[in-house]
């Protein structure tokens, strides 16, 4: 069985669209190591030594820091992921 | 991850970890909604969009915590195994790539659910009257331990 779709539907998702993109933002937390911290970010999104460091110590000074910026559903399995690993992630959209 | 890590325990911290992931199935089996420490295993995604984190815990909730209990269930079968065949005062788990993930995560989680029972909000040390701080120090020190071993 084979049906064509019509194509309003893929029409509607482009003009809703917002040109920003979206965050993962990791919340700082009492509870997680911050070498495990540091490790993840290096595991999961490939950051070097340096970079997950940076991230890591945003985090923990700031309350909070941005992983990754870029489609809605990449950043909510992002999240997902950092869930995975007991880091509280959301997902939002960049600041205009 | 290409290397293998080993893990060494002496008996009686085994047997103890053993009874604390027996615990931690418990919790898992508990919900979220009436459970705070299974809450903050699967927290809200979005801050300030309610119906978008309901949404969002609507579709992965259930995965999260199926995987959670399933990487809980390797590790406790591998500390089982190593404990039931290894006769001495020592207890070696050998993880394997697949493992080691898997060691990781259930660990911090452990951690996760044990610091809200211990009701720890920021960064005042929890209770040191409180056995349960001696344990959560002690996975501490070991889940940064292997985190060493792997950097």
């Amino acid at each position: 069985m084979s049906t064509v779709l019509p194509d309003e539907d893929l029409v509607l998702d482009v003009s809703s669209a917002s040109s920003r993109p979206w965050q993962t933002v990791v919340w700082n937390d009492p509870v997680n190591l911050m070498s495990y911290v540091v490790h993840v970010f290096r595991e999961y999104f490939g950051y070097s030594a340096p970079q997950a460091n940076r991230l890591m110590l945003a985090v923990h000074h700031d309350g909070h820091a941005i992983v990754a910026e870029g489609a809605r559903e990449q950043m909510e399995l992002h999240a997902q992921a950092m869930h995975d690993y007991g880091l509280w992630a959301t997902v939002r959209e960049a600041d205009a | 991850m290409s290397r293998s890590v080993t893990l060494e325990f002496v008996r009686i911290e085994a047997t103890h970890l053993l009874d604390l992931f027996e615990q931690f199935d418990g919790v898992l089996a508990g919900d979220a909604a009436s459970d705070p420490a299974v809450r903050r295993l699967v927290p809200d995604a979005y801050r300030d969009d309610e119906e978008a984190a309901r949404e969002f815990r609507r579709l992965t909730e259930g995965d999260l915590l199926a995987r959670r209990r399933s990487e809980l269930g390797i590790v406790r079968d591998g500390l089982r195994a190593a404990s039931a065949s290894q006769p001495g005062e020592m207890v070696v788990v050998e993880l394997d790539a697949a493992s080691v993930g898997a060691w990781l995560r259930t660990l911090a989680a452990l951690r996760l659910v044990i610091a809200e029972r211990l009701g720890v909000v920021d960064d005042t040390p929890p209770d040191p009257a409180d056995a349960r701080t001696d344990v959560y120090e002690w996975l501490g020190y070991r889940l940064d331990r292997l985190v060493a071993e792997l950097d």
